[in-house]
């Protein structure tokens, strides 16, 4: 391998040397590389084929910039080989590759783009309309980036996730970003800064040059350890911010540290979110490309490219580096590389005067050429550059030189995706030839770089003004020291200026020079964009495909803006630069699921349904028993409890307690019935409408003192009960209190013709039918402790008790009624079994047996409205009395099926089949079941009224992928078990 | 869209901890020879405004409290009452 001499700032440990395979090769790299400096040093130069021509793509920039870098690594495609740290046994492969990377057949469709103009899917392959799918298809055989194998079984690694809240959030952590930190750490309590790249230092991380009497490089990292140090900020390296969203909530992922593939910090990646009170940004600068013909071909590298793989991992970018780049940076680079021995015979700049008279007099030290006003023209090379020509901005003859890397840029571009996620407006300023931050949302702070400063006090000075302002915005006394931090700031040198150019000398048609190197867009694809109207950067960003690739808009970035100017004839100042979206970075799909908690509710009872066999299913927030047995059908369950007694653990159940002087008036408002018969020692079924007439909550309500009301809800709307009565009542001022008590109470349902003598047992109280009636409502004790509310209720349609109690005497309650029920063959039973029973007697479920277009009268339950209450303003009530009379809704109707419909679960009809006339559906099953205690196959549907007779038959269709099959059912009453109900009353 | 709401009890959280109960749109009104469109002009009827409105929120995750307060729609930020009508 061949790698440069060492430098004080190598990422690489060259004494753990790293296997790998890329393309079937085995090859080697060092602890500390990215796979993309490995690849490199290895030798590779194509990394990929572009996304529609095929053209081979090569390292363009080690940022994750575009797709060119995109590779597939142990069989997850898409990911970016410049910022992904090398590990041992990685298995590398290129993407959108047909045979090898070298040589791919599929490079001939480059010599077709005369029939691929810019948008050309949007008007070709069009005609006729028949022939678009066969071409999509090819298309998209052709065309694309990594493969996803779904049969690969990823494992995502340990993914969590982590909410922050800080006073003042800082995004980079370069010199302006650090000092922005320590300045505002001096005011607020909790500053946390977020750091892209694995480590601080930004852009001065990697250079040596020396400022002030020593290297930029340790005066960053004097600030970084400062910043590390300091206890009121919290440091987040390779955490990538991917958003800015409203109120400044901040948003982005983290890689997390390993050793080899096991974390070290307990999470591979995490996503993490951050609300501040204000954000300073200091994200630095981009390059900005050239356009040139064949600005693509690999070997054509940014400058930060070239001077990163010789600084950070001591690779020596190329055998002679031709540069053509627009400024000080660059020629800072160039010098770099040739004082690290790397070859750079010329250096052209298209700036024609402000050059660093340091740097020059560096280069002329080198014997390298520098020709100012200058750029590339062309990039030579079939597979990779052999050669570039080069020319004068102003016109005249160019030249060509042999070279295997061409550094090319027009200059520096702010980076603004953070603070254009952010809000911020942008203008063309034609002395930094860019678009440049103009006006920020409340909070928003921008600093360093970013904003043109060159000189690294300068930076650091922009950061502590920013840092001071987002301290003010926190409410601090900033005044004096930022007083003095803008005297000290007025004194350093301003912004430095850039060149207007976009494009090389000698373009002609711009065919193969490329805007945007993810989607394959030309100079020449935006000039057909702009003839065809799509003329200014918003419209040609998205018929042109400008800046839509993985690289967002980076590499397109303001010269899509700067283009469309030139091509459209319009003045810079006129035109606004594209807006970027999130995410500015893409995290991966697992890293967005994160953890995947599974979070749920377990009652009291839980361990001892568990201990008798108990199948858990959700339902709601809760986990529920759902059978006791491997039979689903649940015969034995529901055969106890028609013919013993069983146990339901119903805890779910929502309670409540309203009490107060307006308690009444609240029942009254949403309750459908007349509340004020509410009695105490009774239970008033009742049910609640939404003001739409819907049926949306049933329960029981009873009296339990003056002012003073208990009632249940169903399990799924105990959460949403106390929202829903006091929105009701909120411009009424009443005086009352609603309590959930929910999660208080456990709640048994001793259920069948034996429960009174299993309750009888281990209570005092009188529990005759004389004294304790149906609908009856009691305070008893139980095994003389525990205190209980009992209902005599009979959902499943036989005798039964409700027991509301604390939850803690769960265990001790259930215990006692099994032991007193033994003889009796005491049971436990599962929501299906009372799910089967209570549909047999034809009590509803709210959501199972209504829906939202179905009203309290649709399912039959119109006898519980007070008609003649408007003085309550019940709600719903009006939009019933406007409903009462219309044709054609669905209604409730039961269905008794013949033997023909099985005798089993599984041979009949299921849930949801539908109802059907001819090819019209009338409505379908809510639910349908085969009875034992019956005998027959019945069930409960809603149906269009009046398309039937009610004592005619009806016909079901049901496909479950078995096959379409239909079957006949006679409309009955929704009533089957025991209609009268004196199974209840016994 | 994320952004954040004041609470009267609880100060500014998260728009993720409240309920949107729609607009001002004023109290039930009387039921008494209420017609249908009435009513369902009052219960359906929702405006699309770009100004500051009066809107109701519901501190589930928190207090538990209905309240109202003035926030326009078009940057997601509470606001004074404006000039716009009520």
């Amino acid at each position: 391998m061949d790698r440069l001499s060492t430098s004080p700032t190598a990422k690489i440990d060259r004494d753990r040397s790293l296997r790998f395979t890329y393309a079937g090769k085995e090859m080697r790299g060092f602890d500390g590389d990215t796979v993309a400096s490995a690849l490199w040093a290895s030798g590779v130069r194509t990394f990929s084929r572009s996304f529609e021509y095929h053209r081979p793509r090569g390292l363009y920039d080690l940022e994750g910039e575009g797709s060119s870098g995109l590779v597939a690594i142990d069989g997850v495609p898409n990911q970016s080989s410049g910022t992904t740290p090398l590990r041992r046994g990685m298995t590398i492969t290129a993407q959108n590759v047909k045979g090898s990377p070298d040589r791919d057949p599929y490079g001939i469709i480059d010599r077709f783009d005369r029939w691929m103009p810019a948008g050309f899917y949007y008007h070709l392959f069009h005609r006729p309309y028949a022939a678009w799918p066969f071409f999509q298809n090819r298309m998209r055989g052709l065309a694309g980036l990594g493969t996803l194998d779904i049969e690969a079984g990823y494992d995502a690694g340990t993914r969590t996730e982590l909410y922050l809240n800080a006073d003042v959030v800082v995004i980079g952590g370069g010199a302006a970003g650090l000092t922005a930190a320590l300045e505002a750490a001096e005011h607020v309590e909790r500053v946390c800064l977020f750091e892209r790249r694995p480590w601080l230092g930004g852009h001065t991380d990697w250079r040596v040059r020396e400022h002030e009497g020593s290297p930029l490089r340790d005066r960053t990292l004097a600030l970084a350890e400062e910043t590390t140090a300091n206890d009121r900020i919290r440091m987040f390296v390779h955490a990538p911010v991917t958003g800015v969203w409203g109120d400044n909530l901040i948003t982005g992922f983290q890689v997390g540290p390993r050793d080899g593939n096991r974390p070290t910090d307990g999470y591979h990646e995490r996503h993490w979110e951050c609300r501040a009170r204000a954000i300073v940004v200091a994200t630095g600068t981009l390059e900005r490309p050239l356009v040139f013909n064949d600005n693509d071909r690999p070997g054509v590298m940014q400058a930060d490219t070239a001077w990163r793989l010789a600084r950070h991992y001591g690779v020596r970018p190329g055998d002679s580096v031709v540069f053509s780049t627009a400024d000080d940076l660059a020629l800072e680079a160039a010098a770099d590389l040739l004082d690290m021995g790397v070859d750079v015979p010329l250096v052209a700049d298209a700036r024609a005067r402000g050059h660093d008279e340091h740097l020059l007099s560096r280069l002329r030290d080198h014997r390298t050429e520098v020709l100012a006003g200058w750029a590339a023209s062309h990039a030579h090379g079939r597979r990779t550059v052999s050669a570039a020509s080069l020319g004068p901005l102003e016109g005249g003859e160019g030249r060509r030189v042999d070279c295997d890397v061409l550094v090319a840029a027009a200059g520096r571009q702010p980076e603004i995706g953070v603070l254009s996620s952010a809000g911020t407006r942008f203008r063309y300023s034609a002395r930094r030839a860019a678009f440049e931050p103009v006006t920020f949302e409340p909070g928003v702070f921008a600093a360093g770089r970013l904003l043109g400063f060159a000189d690294a006090a300068a930076i650091e000075a922009s950061g502590a003004v920013a840092g001071l302002e987002a301290a003010r915005t926190c409410g601090c006394d900033v005044q004096t020291r930022l007083a003095d931090v803008r005297t000290n700031a007025a004194t350093l040198p301003d912004p430095v200026d850039g060149v207007p150019h976009v494009t090389g000398p000698d373009l002609g048609e711009g065919r193969k020079a490329f805007l945007d190197f993810d989607e394959d867009g030309t100079w020449k694809n935006a000039g057909q964009a702009a003839a065809r109207g799509f003329d200014v950067p918003e419209l040609a960003k998205r018929f042109g495909n400008f800046g839509l690739g993985p690289g967002q808009y980076r590499v397109p970035g303001q010269n899509l803006a700067m283009a469309m100017a030139e091509l459209a004839g319009r003045p810079l100042d006129e035109i606004a630069c594209t807006t970027v979206r999130p995410p500015l970075v893409p995290p991966t799909i697992a890293t967005l699921d994160g953890p995947g908690h599974d979070v749920y509710k377990r009652t009291a009872l839980h361990e001892e349904l568990e201990a008798r066999g108990a199948v858990f299913r959700r339902a709601g927030a809760w986990e529920r028993a759902r059978y006791f047995s491997d039979d689903e059908t649940c015969r034995e369950e529901i055969r106890n409890v028609r013919e013993r007694v069983g146990l339901l653990d119903s805890s779910p159940l929502g309670k409540f307690r309203i009490f107060g002087p307006d308690a009444l008036n609240a029942l009254q408002r949403v309750y459908i019935s007349n509340m004020a018969t509410v009695r105490r020692g009774r239970c008033k079924y009742s049910a609640m409408c939404n003001d739409t007439g819907n049926i949306i909550d049933d329960g029981v309500v009873t009296r339990i003192g003056e002012d003073d009301y208990y009632f249940t809800t169903s399990s799924n709307r105990a959460g949403a009960t106390v929202e829903w009565f006091r929105y009701h009542t909120r411009y009424d001022g009443w005086n009352y209190n609603l309590v959930n008590i929910t999660d208080t109470l456990a709640s048994i349902n001793i259920a069948g013709p034996r429960s009174r003598d299993v309750l009888s047992r281990i209570t005092d109280a009188d529990l005759s039918n004389e004294a304790f009636p149906y609908m009856g409502y009691r305070e008893i004790l139980i095994g003389d402790v525990v205190r209980s509310r009992c209902l005599r209720l009979g959902f499943v349609g036989e005798l039964s008790y409700e027991l509301h109690f604390p939850a803690s005497y769960a265990r001790y309650v259930w215990d006692l009624l099994i032991d007193s029920g033994a003889d009796f063959g005491i049971g436990p039973f599962g929501l299906e079994a009372q799910n089967c029973m209570r549909a047999e007697k034809g009590h509803v479920i709210i959501g199972t047996e209504s829906e939202q277009r179905v009203t309290l009268l649709d399912i039959g339950m119109g006898w519980m409205w007070d008609r003649d209450d408007t003085a309550s303003k019940k709600v719903g009530a009006p939009a019933l009395r406007a409903c009462a009379a219309q044709g054609g809704r669905l209604k409730l109707v039961g269905l008794r099926f013949d033997d023909t419909a099985g005798r089993t679960a599984t041979d009949g009809p299921a849930d949801g089949a539908l109802v059907v006339h001819r090819d019209d559906i009338l409505g379908y099953v809510c639910t349908t079941r085969y009875s034992e205690s019956l005998g027959y196959r019945y069930g409960l549907a809603l149906v269009q009224d009046g398309s039937t007779d009610r004592s005619s038959s009806l016909e079901l269709f049901q496909d479950l992928g078995d096959g379409p099959r239909r079957f006949a059912a006679l409309v009955v009453p929704p009533h089957f078990y025991d209609p009268d109900g004196a199974r209840l009353r016994s | 869209m994320t952004f954040r709401i004041t609470c009267p009890v609880c100060g500014a959280r998260d728009v993720y901890e409240f309920t949107y109960g729609g607009h001002e749109r004023g109290p039930r009104p009387d039921q008494k020879d209420l017609s249908p469109e009435d009513h369902f002009r009052w219960a359906q009827f929702r405006t699309t405004r770009t100004g500051p409105q009066e809107e109701w929120w519901y501190h589930g995750a928190g207090c538990g409290v209905w309240f109202s307060t003035w926030r326009n729609p078009a940057t997601n930020r509470e606001e004074p009452r404006g000039d716009a009508d009520g």
